[in-house]
C-alpha cells in the first residue's frame, strides 16, 4: 500500500527527470528553433508505454510522442532492445509529424534486468534533412519529396553511436553540422533522463515505483473525469475551411464531431475530406494530439499531464483521409493540424460558450527567408512564428499578438537576430488597429510586419487560415484574417497565404497575422473600456463610433452622443 | 570614528540588522517590522534597536527589494517609452510566448503593463545590424513626441531604447541629451547606459524597468541618507547589488535596477565567504524564509552569475546571482488532491498565516506541519514574537490532510515535509545537473528562518554528506552583505569569430569597458592601486545561441582561451565539438576590496568531541526512523567549538531551529558553525 505523500514524491521526481532532460537539450542544441523557439517535446513513459510525465514544450509534439513511441517499439520489437540503445525516427505516419521533426526514443533498463522498465522520447525540429526545397516544403505531392526517411533504427547501439547512421544523416542534409549537433544534444538529453529514471527507481524500489506510476496515472484520470463531469452531455459538430492544400486553390473543409459524456470525450474527425494531393495531410497520431490539447485545455490546464489524463479520450479518424494520412501522402505543411486545434472548441462553444474563447487569428503565421547572407555569403534559413490575436471570452478580452494555442511556449525571433542572420530589414513590427473582433469583450489584435529585403533569396510564408475570418461568440464580431501582402504598391502586388517567392534587394513584403474573435455584442461593451482602447490605439475612433456605438471627442467620452448612438 | 559596521536586509516581513564591532568582535542583531508604505522607517527602526552611536559606524550596507516590489506591485513612476519608428509595440508583442505553466490555459490574461501603449512614442531613427546609420535621429520629431507623451500621460520618467544601441549608443545618447535639456523635470533612462547586449525586447524592458523604479529609488536613498545624517552617521552608505558587491548611494541612484535582487544576494555573498573560510569547493545554498525557498550553486567559491533574469513578467538583461526560487516559504498551503498530497503553490502568506499563528488561518501550511512534527517550540518561535497554537495546527493537519489520506496527523505532517524535500531535491538537481555537476559532491548551507530546519533533511534525501548551518542563520543575508566588496561591471556585445585579429579588435572595447569601470570605482573613492579589473568573454560554438562565460585571467593565448571554452563546455554538457568559436559578449568586472570584518574564532572552545549537554527533551518526528522519537533539545548559544551533538536533536536559537535525525551528528567548528554529517555506515 502506497500513501498519498509517496505517490506525490515519485510524481515530482518523474517530472523533475523530464525537466533535467529539457534543460540538457536547450543548453546543448545547435539550432535556434530548439533553443530559442522551444520547438521540441520531451516525454517519459512506463514499461507499457503509458506517459508518466512530460516537460513543457510544444503541445502538439508532446501528444505525438505517445503514438510514435508505440509504433517504433513495435517496429523494432521489444525483444531486440538492449540497454544503451537509442532509436531515431521521422517516418511521418508513425512519428506523427513532418520529416523535419526527428524523434529519439529509447528504452531504459535497470542493471541486470532483461526488459526495460521505462522509455524516453525526445522530439525536436531539425533544420534540414534533404527535402526537395531548403527551409520548408510547401508543395510536395508525396513523401519522397520531403527528405530522408528514418522508420526507426538504432543510432546508438548498446551505448555505442553508429557512425554509419551519423554519416547517412550528415550526407543527406544541407546543414550537416546543425543536424549532427542537434542529434548530439538529443542524445545527451536522453542519457540525462536515463540516469535519473534509474536512480529514482532504485531509490524507491521497483514495486513502490510501479505502484506509484499506477496511482499517478489514476490521478490523471480522476482529474480529467472530475472536470469532464462539469460539462454538459451531448454531441456537437463544427466545420471550418483551410485555405488550400498547397497545390490547388480550393478551400479544404475540415469537420469535427465532439461527443461529451460523463466519462467519455469523443472527437471524431472522420467526416473530414479525403487526403489531399498537397502536403497538408495529418498523421493519425497528430490528429489524436488535437483531441489531447483540447481536452487538456478544458479539464486541467494547470495539472501535469500523463496517460491517465487521456483515458477518457477517444479520437476517431478515417484511414486515408486528411486526418489519417497514409503512405505516400505528402505531410510537410501540417498547418492543417494547427488550424484545426480550435475546431473542437468551436463545436463545444454551442454548448458552453462561457467556458471557451472565440477563435484566435486561426493558426501560426510562419515566415522564413532562405538565401546566402548579403554580407557574409553564408547560407541561412531563418524563420519566425508570428503571434496572433486570441479570442475573447465571456469575462475577458483576447490577448494581443500571442503565439497560437498549439505552440504557446514558442517565442518569436528577435529583430536583431533576424536581421543579423538573414537579408531582411524589418521596417516595422506593430499591432494592427481594429484587427480584433469587436465585442462586449474585444478579440486580441493581430500583428503586422513590413519587411524590406537587403539581399536576394527566397521568402516563404505559411498559414492555412487566410481566406476565412476568425469567428466570434455570442454575438461577438469576426476579426481580420491573416494575410501576406507581396510587393505592395507594385504591379506584382498580391495577397497570399502559404507561398514561396523569390525576392530581390529592395523588395517589400508585409505580413499581417489575424486578430481574435469578439465575445458578446460590441454595443454592449462598457463605453469606458472603449475609450481606453481608443486612447491606447487598439480601436480607432471611427470603429468606436460605427461598431461599438461610442462617441469619443478629444480623448474624452461624449456620454450624451454615446447614449444617442446606442439608443 | 569607530570601527563598527552595520548591515541591513529588508525582507517581506522583517528588517534584519546586524552590527559588527571589528575592535571588540562584538556582534549584535536586531529585527523590526517592514514598513512597506515608508521603507526607510523600518530600516531606521532596526538600526535604532542595535543601540549604537552612529558616529562610531564606518559603513552601513543595505539590501533592499524596494525596486522589485515596486515593479511587482506596479507602484513605480508614471513611465513612458520612446523607440524607433515602426516599433511602438515592441514591449507588448515581446517574444509572443505565454509564461511557464500556462501552456494550455486559454484564459490566461497578462497583468497590467508597467507602461501603457498610449505612453509609448516612436521617432524616425535607425541603425542596421552592422551598426550603419540609415536614418539619423529626427530631433524635431523627438521633442514633439516627448512633449505630448509627457503632457498627455503626466509622465515622471521616460525610457529611450533604439534598435542596435548595443553596437552604437550615439543615437540614444543624443536623444537623452536633448530630452534632459528640454524636459529637466522628467527622469530619462537610456538602454545603452544600462546594457550593451543584443536582443531588443529584453534590452527595452531593462530600460523601461529602470525608468520605472528610478524616481522612487532616488527619493528613498535621499531620504534615508538625510535621516542617517541627522543621527550623526558620517560613514559610507552602501547598497548591495544583485550580483554581489556593493555600490555607493550616488552610483545606486543612477543604476537602481542593479539593486532589485540585492536582499537575497547578501546570503550568497555570505555563503561564498563561508566557502573560502571553510575551504569548501562546492556549496548549495538553501535560503528558506516566510515567503520563498531560494537556492544557488557556488562552485570554487564563485556563485553562479547569469546575465538575464525575469522581473515580474519582464525579462531584464542584468547580472544577477543565479538564485532560483524553488518553492514557496513557510506559508505554503498543503492540500489533498484526489488522494495525492500537494504543497503550494497557494500560500497563506503573513496574513492570515499558518493555522498555528491563530490569526484566522484555516488551511494547514508547512509551518503547521513543522509544529505538528514537534520541530518548533511553541513559545520561542521567531524569538517569541509569535506564539504557536500547537493543538489547532495539529487539528488542521488532521482534518484537511490526514483524514483525507488515511494517515494520522503525524504521518500527514511528515508527508508535507517529504513532498517539500522531493520538490527541493528535484530543483536542486536541475540547477546542478544543468552545470554538469553531481549534487552528491556538494555541501549544503541552510539559512533564513527555516533553512536550518530543512537543510539536514535535504542532505539525507539528496545523499549529500554535509550540511552547514552558519551562525545567526536567520539574519545571514544581512551578515553576508557585511562581507561585500565594492563592485561594478560593464558589458558589450561584440559578435565575431574567435580569431587573433578579432580578439585584437576586441581590445578597443575592453579598454572602453575598463575606462568606464575605473571611472565608477574612482567615483566611489577606490584608489587605483586597490582596483582589480577582471575580463571575461562570453563565447559559443559558431551556430549555437547559448554562451558560456570564460575568464581571461592570466591573459591566455588564443589557443588557451579556446581550450578553456572547450573544457568548460565538456564539463557542462559532456561533449566538445569540432567547430569554430564565436565571441558574443565582452565583460569587465571591477572590484574595490573593502576592509572586511573577519569572523573571529569563537572563544570558550571545549575538547574536541565533548558531548554537549541538552537542556530538555521533546518528542518529534524522525524521518530516518519514520516515527516520533525523543529528541534532545539544545540551546545554540550554549554550544562551543568542539561540542558534538548526535541526532535526533533540535538546536534551538530562538529565531530558528536546526533539526537533525538519527544517524546525523553535529560538530561545532572553531567559528561556531554547525557542521552536520551522516555517521559512517
Amino acid at each position: 500500500m502506497i500513501d498519498g505523500p509517496t505517490i506525490e514524491i515519485i510524481h515530482k521526481y518523474l517530472l523533475s527527470a523530464a525537466e533535467e532532460m529539457r534543460r540538457t537539450l536547450i543548453r546543448t542544441a545547435f539550432n535556434p528553433v530548439i533553443y530559442e523557439v522551444f520547438d521540441f517535446g520531451i516525454s517519459v513513459y512506463d514499461r507499457d508505454l503509458n506517459l508518466m510525465a512530460d516537460a513543457p514544450g510544444l503541445a502538439m509534439f508532446l501528444g505525438a510522442n505517445d503514438y510514435a513511441i508505440v509504433k517504433v517499439r513495435d517496429y523494432i520489437g521489444k525483444e531486440n532492445l538492449e540497454d544503451g540503445d537509442i532509436i531515431i525516427m521521422n517516418y511521418p505516419y508513425w512519428n506523427s509529424a513532418h520529416t523535419a521533426d526527428v524523434t529519439l526514443a529509447a528504452p531504459v533498463f535497470a542493471p541486470g534486468e532483461k526488459e526495460p522498465f521505462a522509455y524516453t522520447c525526445i522530439r525536436a525540429h531539425w533544420m534540414d534533412l534533404g527535402a526537395k526545397d531548403p527551409g520548408y516544403v510547401l508543395d510536395s505531392t508525396e513523401i519522397h519529396q520531403e527528405g530522408l526517411i528514418m522508420p526507426g533504427f538504432k543510432v546508438v547501439k548498446a551505448g555505442k553511436p553508429d557512425k554509419q547512421i551519423f554519416d547517412l544523416i550528415r550526407f543527406n542534409s544541407r546543414m550537416p553540422k546543425n543536424v549532427i549537433g542537434d542529434l548530439e544534444a538529443q542524445i545527451a538529453a536522453t542519457r540525462t533522463g536515463h540516469a535519473r529514471l534509474r536512480a529514482i527507481r532504485e531509490k524507491f524500489g521497483p514495486e513502490m515505483f510501479d505502484a506509484a506510476v499506477r496511482e499517478i496515472l489514476d490521478y490523471g484520470e480522476k482529474v480529467t473525469l472530475r472536470e469532464l463531469a462539469k460539462l454538459p452531455e451531448g454531441t456537437w459538430t463544427a466545420e471550418d475551411f483551410l485555405d488550400d492544400d498547397g497545390i490547388g486553390t480550393d478551400p479544404i473543409p475540415v469537420r469535427v464531431k465532439v461527443t461529451v459524456k460523463k466519462d467519455r470525450f469523443v472527437v471524431d474527425f472522420s467526416e473530414s475530406g479525403d487526403a489531399t494531393r498537397g502536403p497538408i495531410n495529418v498523421p493519425v497520431g497528430l490528429t489524436q494530439t488535437l483531441g489531447k490539447v483540447a481536452l487538456k485545455a478544458l479539464t486541467g490546464p494547470h495539472a501535469p499531464t500523463n496517460a491517465g489524463s487521456f483515458r477518457p479520450l477517444e479520437v476517431i479518424t478515417r484511414p486515408g483521409s486528411l486526418f489519417h494520412a497514409e503512405y505516400p501522402s505528402a505531410t510537410y505543411t501540417q498547418w492543417s493540424a494547427i488550424a484545426s486545434a480550435e475546431l473542437v472548441f468551436k463545436a463545444l462553444s454551442q454548448a458552453i460558450p462561457e467556458k471557451l474563447i472565440a477563435s484566435s487569428g486561426g493558426d501560426i503565421l510562419g515566415f522564413m527567408m532562405v538565401g546566402n547572407h548579403h554580407k557574409t555569403g553564408r547560407m541561412f534559413a531563418l524563420s519566425n512564428n508570428e503571434g496572433v490575436g486570441w479570442g475573447a471570452s465571456a469575462t475577458h478580452d483576447g490577448l494581443n499578438a500571442t503565439n497560437h494555442i498549439s505552440s504557446t511556449m514558442v517565442r518569436n525571433t528577435p529583430v536583431e537576430v533576424l536581421e543579423a542572420n538573414s537579408s531582411m530589414l524589418i521596417e516595422s513590427m506593430h499591432l494592427i488597429q481594429d484587427s480584433g473582433g469587436p465585442g462586449a469583450h474585444r478579440g486580441g489584435l493581430g500583428q503586422g510586419r513590413r519587411i524590406r529585403f537587403v539581399g536576394d533569396g527566397e521568402f516563404l510564408s505559411i498559414t492555412k487560415k487566410s481566406k476565412t475570418r476568425p469567428w466570434g461568440l455570442d454575438g461577438g464580431g469576426e476579426a481580420e484574417a491573416t494575410g501576406v501582402y507581396l510587393f505592395p504598391g507594385t504591379d506584382r502586388a498580391k495577397r497570399v497565404g502559404t507561398y514561396r517567392t523569390k525576392v530581390a534587394v529592395g523588395d517589400v513584403i508585409e505580413t499581417r497575422s489575424g486578430g481574435g474573435g469578439g465575445y458578446g455584442a460590441p454595443e454592449k461593451r462598457d463605453p469606458k473600456l472603449v475609450l481606453e482602447d481608443v486612447l491606447d490605439g487598439y480601436v480607432s475612433e471611427q470603429a468606436a463610433r460605427d461598431i461599438y456605438r461610442v462617441a469619443i471627442r478629444d480623448g474624452k467620452l461624449d456620454e450624451a452622443a454615446t447614449k444617442a448612438l446606442r439608443a | 570614528m569607530g570601527n563598527c559596521r552595520i548591515a541591513v536586509d529588508i525582507g517581506g516581513t522583517f528588517v534584519d540588522a546586524v552590527l559588527f564591532d571589528a575592535d571588540s568582535g562584538d556582534i549584535r542583531l536586531a529585527k523590526a517590522l517592514t514598513t512597506p508604505a515608508n521603507p526607510s522607517e523600518g530600516v531606521l527602526n532596526a538600526i535604532e534597536k542595535l543601540d549604537v552611536d552612529l558616529a562610531d559606524v564606518s559603513v552601513i550596507v543595505h539590501g533592499t527589494t524596494l525596486g522589485l516590489n515596486a515593479i511587482i506591485e506596479r507602484r513605480g513612476a508614471k513611465t513612458g517609452l520612446i523607440t524607433n519608428k515602426g516599433f511602438r509595440d515592441i514591449l507588448e508583442i515581446g517574444r509572443g510566448n505565454m509564461p511557464d505553466g500556462e501552456m494550455y490555459n486559454i484564459h490566461y490574461q497578462r497583468p497590467e503593463p508597467v507602461v501603457h501603449r498610449r505612453a509609448i512614442g516612436e521617432v524616425p531613427v535607425r541603425l542596421t545590424a552592422d551598426g550603419e546609420e540609415i536614418q539619423p535621429l529626427d530631433t524635431a520629431a523627438l521633442v514633439e513626441v516627448a512633449e505630448s507623451l509627457i503632457a498627455d500621460n503626466d509622465l515622471q520618467s521616460l525610457a529611450v531604447s533604439f534598435l542596435y544601441s548595443y553596437l552604437d549608443s550615439a543615437q540614444e545618447q543624443q536623444a537623452a541629451a536633448i530630452l534632459r535639456e528640454r524636459f529637466p523635470d522628467t527622469v530619462v533612462s537610456i538602454a545603452s547606459d544600462i546594457v550593451r547586449e543584443h536582443r531588443e525586447y529584453e534590452r527595452t524592458c531593462t530600460a523601461v524597468l529602470e525608468a520605472y523604479i528610478r524616481p522612487i529609488f532616488e527619493r528613498y536613498i535621499d531620504r534615508i541618507q538625510a535621516e542617517l545624517k541627522a543621527r550623526n552617521f558620517k560613514g559610507m552608505f552602501l547598497t548591495m547589488r544583485s550580483s554581489g558587491g556593493a555600490m555607493t548611494a550616488a552610483v545606486a541612484k543612477r543604476a537602481p535596477l542593479h539593486t532589485v535582487l540585492s536582499g537575497p544576494a547578501g546570503g550568497i555573498v555570505g555563503a561564498a565567504h563561508l566557502a573560502g573560510q571553510l575551504d569548501r569547493r562546492l556549496l548549495l545554498t538553501l535560503d528558506y524564509g516566510g515567503t520563498s525557498l531560494d537556492a544557488c550553486v557556488i562552485a570554487d567559491g564563485n556563485p553562479n552569475v547569469v546575465h538575464e533574469t525575469m522581473l515580474d513578467i519582464y525579462p531584464a538583461l542584468l547580472p544577477v546571482y543565479d538564485i532560483r526560487c524553488i518553492g514557496a516559504g513557510g506559508g505554503s498551503i498543503a492540500w489533498s488532491d484526489e488522494g495525492l498530497l500537494k504543497v503550494g503553490p497557494r500560500s497563506a502568506g503573513a496574513v492570515p498565516g499558518p493555522i498555528a499563528y491563530d490569526r484566522g488561518g484555516l488551511e494547514p501550511t508547512t509551518t503547521d506541519a513543522a509544529v505538528t512534527l514537534g520541530f518548533l517550540h511553541p513559545s520561542s518561535f521567531t524569538g517569541g514574537e509569535i506564539s504557536l497554537n500547537v493543538e489547532k495546527a495539529r487539528a488542521g493537519v488532521k482534518e484537511h490532510l490526514a483524514d483525507k489520506m488515511n494517515l494520522d496527523a503525524m504521518g500527514a505532517a511528515a508527508g508535507v515535509f517529504r513532498v517539500i524535500a522531493a520538490q527541493t531535491v528535484g530543483a536542486l538537481r536541475q540547477i546542478t545537473v544543468e552545470r554538469g555537476l553531481d549534487p552528491k559532491d556538494f555541501s549544503i548551507v541552510g539559512f533564513g528562518g527555516a533553512g536550518p530546519l530543512i537543510a539536514p533533511l535535504i542532505a539525507i534525501e539528496m545523499e549529500i554528506s554535509e550540511a552547514i548551518i552558519p551562525r545567526f542563520p536567520s539574519v545571514f543575508s544581512a551578515w553576508g552583505m557585511m562581507t561585500s566588496d565594492l563592485m561594478t561591471d560593464q558589458s558589450q556585445t561584440y559578435i565575431a569569430e574567435l580569431t587573433p585579429e578579432n580578439l585584437e579588435a576586441a581590445e578597443v572595447h575592453f579598454k572602453a569597458l575598463e575606462d568606464s569601470v575605473t571611472a565608477l570605482l574612482d567615483e566611489q573613492h577606490v584608489e587605483r592601486g586597490q582596483q582589480q579589473l577582471l575580463r571575461r568573454v562570453d563565447m559559443r560554438y559558431l551556430g549555437q545561441e547559448h554562451t558560456l562565460s570564460v575568464s581571461l585571467d592570466g591573459n591566455p593565448s588564443i589557443a588557451d582561451l579556446a581550450e578553456r571554452f572547450h573544457s568548460l563546455h565538456f564539463e557542462r554538457y559532456g561533449h566538445r565539438i569540432d567547430e569554430a568559436l564565436e565571441i558574443v559578449n565582452l565583460r569587465v568586472t571591477g572590484v574595490g576590496a573593502l576592509n572586511k570584518p573577519e569572523l573571529q574564532k569563537m572563544e570558550g572552545g571545549v575538547a574536541s568531541g565533548t558531548v554537549a549537554a541538552p537542556v530538555a527533551e521533546r518528542d518529534a518526528f524522525c524521518f530516518v526512523r519514520n516515527a516520533p522519537v525523543s529528541f534532545k533539545i539544545h540551546d545554540r548559544h550554549a554550544l562551543r567549538p568542539g561540542h558534538v551533538v548526535a541526532g535526533p536533536a533540535i538546536i534551538d536559537e530562538g529565531t530558528s531551529s536546526t533539526v537533525i535525525y538519527t544517524g546525523q551528528t553535529i560538530t561545532v567548528d572553531d567559528y561556531g558553525y554547525l557542521i552536520i554529517r551522516s555517521d559512517k555506515k
